[in-house]
């Protein structure tokens, strides 16, 4: 239809985003470019014992230092994370007489600047009286060589869980292997490192928190609760975010210390994290081992899996989040992934140690779920010595088994599973693949072919951007036709100001530039969980969708009393609104947009005046599952032990795409991280728990040159809630580790080799192919 | 108070001076001193790349130069002195069009890096691309897509022969 034409539909359409500009030209302003006058820096004395006592803190030299106004301790700063009881432990602000980890937070130096405040925290001179540190998983979950915190066990979640009829049919299955899986600790790193800015108004008495943070009303409710401020008093602004990857969800003891320092001083006190400090105090991720056990039948399919899930959380429970908790009891529930394997029977114990706790980054559990869950359909094809592709086919869950409930309970909304693997297969171009593989091996090359299907649940009920399962949206026009939409989301780099309005767009029918996306200020915004869990896009979006509908709602109710036409007939595009077929009667959303705020009665009968409103979605699904296949390709030389990805090739499903170029940025994204995940990235204590990778030159990311260029092709599933998307901002992340390790295997099947532990180092390597005396 | 030293350093075409203790990195001067708060510290470790500036036109970390150790009249071009008053560069579109940055924080240091490199090798091809910009870290794209734009970028860095 003409009008149709009439109406860019934004809604799946791959438009540039409108962050742009700022960030190009270096406009943008991230938390290090807030200065104000009278703003005073705050640097950290950590600890560098992994577990001691401390016996004296002498701040005096300190304290005489030029520049520097205070020098805080515990006792300045009496709060702690996890007041409530979910843990027997929660970590003080500052260290409360004894440290537990290396980079434990232990005196805050408030200075002019950050140079002299690091010159002061020099100063500073702390006595410990070290302890033997706990830093053995296996050996810490039997209370060896000693307790952690002595008032708690280590093992401080525990679960079990079996699907009835499990030791039968274990049992009677004709075929078992068994694995035992390692992954070392991971972190998000960020480009831009943590930071917390503090700032109290003394004329209003309220304090304004700008902070590196996904979650800025859960924040806002962090430091009400722990520190007692009176939620209306407070104010959290997050400004350009430099990345976050679930590291920024938590709420972290330095937050606590420089707000607590800038009530204090009552100035305000700004703290940025150095590399050192983002390495050694940004929450870590990826420790776990799996003891699996696998019951399997000659023609690939999986009967039963067993699985110990083991994983060190580090010295405290991380706030309000532990990533121990998250990655193995939330593994434990797709452990199965893609595949109908009917018996699952799952034992979980999370332990402490002294390390730093383990929180969130950008697929928590999936990146394990799905590199063990991977790692076993690869032992099976190599036992029975099928192709992989082959084992996954006969496994897969099919099309007519959804809505799937898994051996764990969780239920599957329809995906593309089958469908995604085939695509993949063809992406990649399979067959010729193996025989340029063969023609390789014949002339001493080591390619690889590792396939990795997986599954995302996205939009669930509780993530680590908290246990608010819904997000609002407020959506304004302002008196000339303007738009004004807020919302609690803290978007890291993906894009939300576009997608948003994109959404909005085709519910009101206003250009794209004609709409700004507010976020991440909880003056502006209403009360919203924020980012995290590939959530933003079904849930942040579906509200926009909502707000977005309820406002064309009301602009047809409008235009039907202005033009004198049934509500059913009215169009809505181009910043206008008309009645269908006749485009000439007309009136633009301005106009409707003057009367509703200044020539008020003319408003129709029933409307309120002016034009806001707010909205707010909650799925009813729980969770939705995308789903998708990875496929990478490697060569693998053996005498250098060095691993290069060569190809690699994606198919996605998370249902209606918001915009298409935008979902495609996330993938390569994760698969860069899959890459650092896979070969590069490990986060290494040393005997006496001293983190020895704190710096970009020992914990190595992945370069340009290390991340091969991507094939994706996308299907579409739509999701049954709001305009049917799904999350995707982990899926690339939880699959393409799994790829590149099954590559790795693929290539080394001359070695017998089967990779069980990430990263796979060179020396691995080295050693896998040396001592096989090929 | 630590004594500071009067500096004079070429930024972006223009003479600026600032008081500066010896030990301030470049980085820092820039960004507190002259309010160039478009160069990004990252790691300080000077691996990271995103305090990239041009030091007549060469890529250098910002984060680990003294302040005070800019020779006299090196020209200092940082991500301000790149766009001109009307809008972006064509690099610069081109990285919006191809989707080059999400959070942006290492963007402006690709920028300059880019920029650099195809104003020395207009024709580089992806893999020299991808050499030029392995010293810069962005861990939200996976680089695909910056590639993409750079390599799009090049004609507007051809010279029309005379």
């Amino acid at each position: 239809m003409a009008e149709q034409a009439m109406r860019p539909q934004m809604m799946g359409a791959r438009v540039a985003r409108v962050e742009d500009p700022r960030l190009l030209t270096g406009q943008a302003r991230f938390l290090d470019d807030i200065q104000v006058p009278g703003m005073l820096e705050l640097a950290f004395v950590r600890s560098p014992y992994a577990a001691a006592r401390i016996l004296d803190i002498d701040t005096g030299k300190a304290r005489k230092l030029p520049g520097v106004h205070d020098v805080l301790t515990f006792s300045d700063c009496p709060y702690r994370l996890w007041q409530r009881t979910e843990y027997q432990v929660g970590q003080p602000a500052l260290a409360d007489g004894g440290v537990f980890y290396v980079g434990e937070p232990v005196v805050a130096v408030v200075a002019d600047n950050r140079y002299l405040a690091e010159d002061a925290a020099e100063a500073v001179r702390i006595t410990y009286e070290p302890l033997t540190p706990v830093l053995e998983m296996r050996a810490a979950i039997l209370e060896e060589p000693r307790r952690v915190h002595a008032g708690a066990e280590n093992v401080f979640f525990h679960r079990s869980h079996r699907t009835p009829g499990f030791e039968q049919a274990f049992a009677d299955a004709p075929l078992h292997l068994t694995a035992t899986f390692r992954l070392n600790r991971q972190t998000a790193v960020s480009i831009e490192p943590r930071g917390t800015a503090a700032l109290p108004d003394p004329a209003s008495g309220r304090i304004t928190v700008y902070a590196s943070t996904q979650s800025p009303h859960r924040m806002r409710s962090d430091f009400s609760e722990i520190m007692e401020i009176p939620e209306h008093l407070l104010r959290i602004v997050v400004p350009e975010v430099g990345g976050g990857f679930g590291m920024k969800a938590n709420t972290y003891p330095e937050d606590l210390v420089v707000v607590a320092a800038a009530i204090k001083l009552r100035r305000p006190v700004k703290w940025v994290s150095d590399r050192m400090e983002s390495l050694l105090a940004d929450v870590h991720a990826r420790d776990d081992i799996h003891d699996v056990e696998v019951a399997f039948e000659p023609s690939g399919r999986i009967v039963a899996v067993r699985d110990h899930l083991m994983a060190d959380g580090g010295a405290y429970p991380a706030y309000p989040f532990s990533g121990a908790v998250g990655e193995t009891s939330l593994a434990a529930r797709v452990l199965t992934g893609p595949y109908h394997i009917p018996h699952l029977a799952t034992e979980i114990d999370c332990t402490y140690s002294n390390k730093m706790p383990l929180g969130a980054y950008r697929g928590v559990w999936g990146p394990v779920a799905s590199f063990i869950q991977e790692g076993i359909v690869d032992r099976v094809a190599r036992r029975l010595a099928k192709d992989p592709a082959e084992v996954r086919r006969v496994n897969m869950i099919r099309p007519e088994q959804f809505p799937y409930r898994n051996a764990a309970g969780a239920v599957y909304d329809p995906g593309s599973y089958g469908e995604s693997l085939e695509r993949a297969l063809d992406l990649i171009g399979y067959e010729e693949r193996r025989r340029l593989q063969r023609l390789a091996r014949e002339s001493g090359r080591y390619l690889g072919i590792g396939i990795s299907a997986f599954v995302e649940p996205t939009a669930m009920a509780s993530s680590e951007a908290g246990s608010i399962g819904y997000e609002a949206c407020s959506l304004r026009i302002e008196p000339t036709g303007k738009v004004t939409a807020a919302m609690g989301l803290g978007p890291t780099g993906q894009g939300h100001e576009t997608t948003m309005a994109q959404v909005i767009a085709d519910q009101i029918g206003v250009d794209l530039q004609d709409i700004v996306v507010l976020h991440g200020d909880t003056d502006s915004a209403p009360f919203g969980g924020g980012t995290g869990g590939s959530r933003s896009g079904p849930i942040g979006g579906g509200a926009a969708l909502v707000a977005g509908r309820q406002m064309g709602e009301r602009l047809k109710t409008y235009a039907a009393h202005m033009l004198e036409a049934s509500f059913d007939d009215i169009e809505l595009g181009n910043g206008k609104a008309w009645v269908t077929g006749v485009p000439s009667r007309s009136v633009s959303i301005r106009e409707i947009a003057e009367i509703a705020y200044t020539d008020v009665k003319r408003i129709p009968p029933g409307l309120p005046i002016g034009l806001e409103l707010v909205a707010r979605y909650l799925p009813t699904r729980s969770v939705s599952f995308s789903n998708g296949t990875h496929i990478a390709v490697v060569e693998v030389d053996p005498p250098t032990g060095l691993v290069s990805v060569i190809d690699y090739a994606v198919v996605n499903d998370c249902g209606q795409l918001i915009n298409p170029t935008i979902v495609e940025g996330q993938i390569h994204g994760g698969v860069a991280q899959g890459v650092g995940a896979a070969i590069l990235e490990a986060l290494r204590y040393d005997d006496d728990g001293q983190l020895t990778t704190t710096s970009l030159m020992d914990y190595l990311l992945p370069q340009a040159t290390d991340v091969p260029r991507m094939q994706i092709a996308h299907l579409v599933t739509p999701a049954d809630g709001e305009g049917g998307m799904k999350g995707m901002g982990e899926g690339s992340l939880i699959a393409s580790p799994a790829a590149i390790a099954n590559a790795i295997s693929d290539a080394l099947e001359p070695f017998g080799v089967l990779v069980d532990t990430l990263p796979v180092t060179p020396r691995d390597i080295i050693r896998w192919t040396a001592q096989s005396g090929f | 108070m630590v004594e500071t030293t009067r500096i004079e350093l070429l930024v972006n075409g223009e003479r600026l001076t600032a008081d500066v203790e010896p030990r301030w990195s470049l980085a820092d001067v820039l960004r507190h001193q002259l309010g160039l708060l478009g160069t990004h510290v990252g790691c300080e470790q000077g691996v990271c790349g995103a305090c990239t500036v041009l030091l007549n036109g060469e890529p250098a970390r910002s984060c680990l130069i003294f302040a005070v150790a800019v020779a006299d009249g090196v020209a200092i071009t940082t991500i301000e002195g790149m766009n001109r008053a009307e809008g972006m560069t064509p690099l610069q579109t081109a990285l919006r069009e191809h989707h080059g940055l999400q959070c942006g924080f290492c963007t402006p240091g690709m920028v300059l890096t880019a920029h650099a490199l195809l104003t020395r090798e207009p024709e580089a091809d992806e893999g020299r691309i991808r050499e030029a910009l392995s010293g810069n870290l962005c861990r939200c794209t996976g680089y695909q897509f910056i590639v993409d734009a750079v390599a799009a970028a090049r004609p507007a860095y051809r010279k029309e022969e005379p």
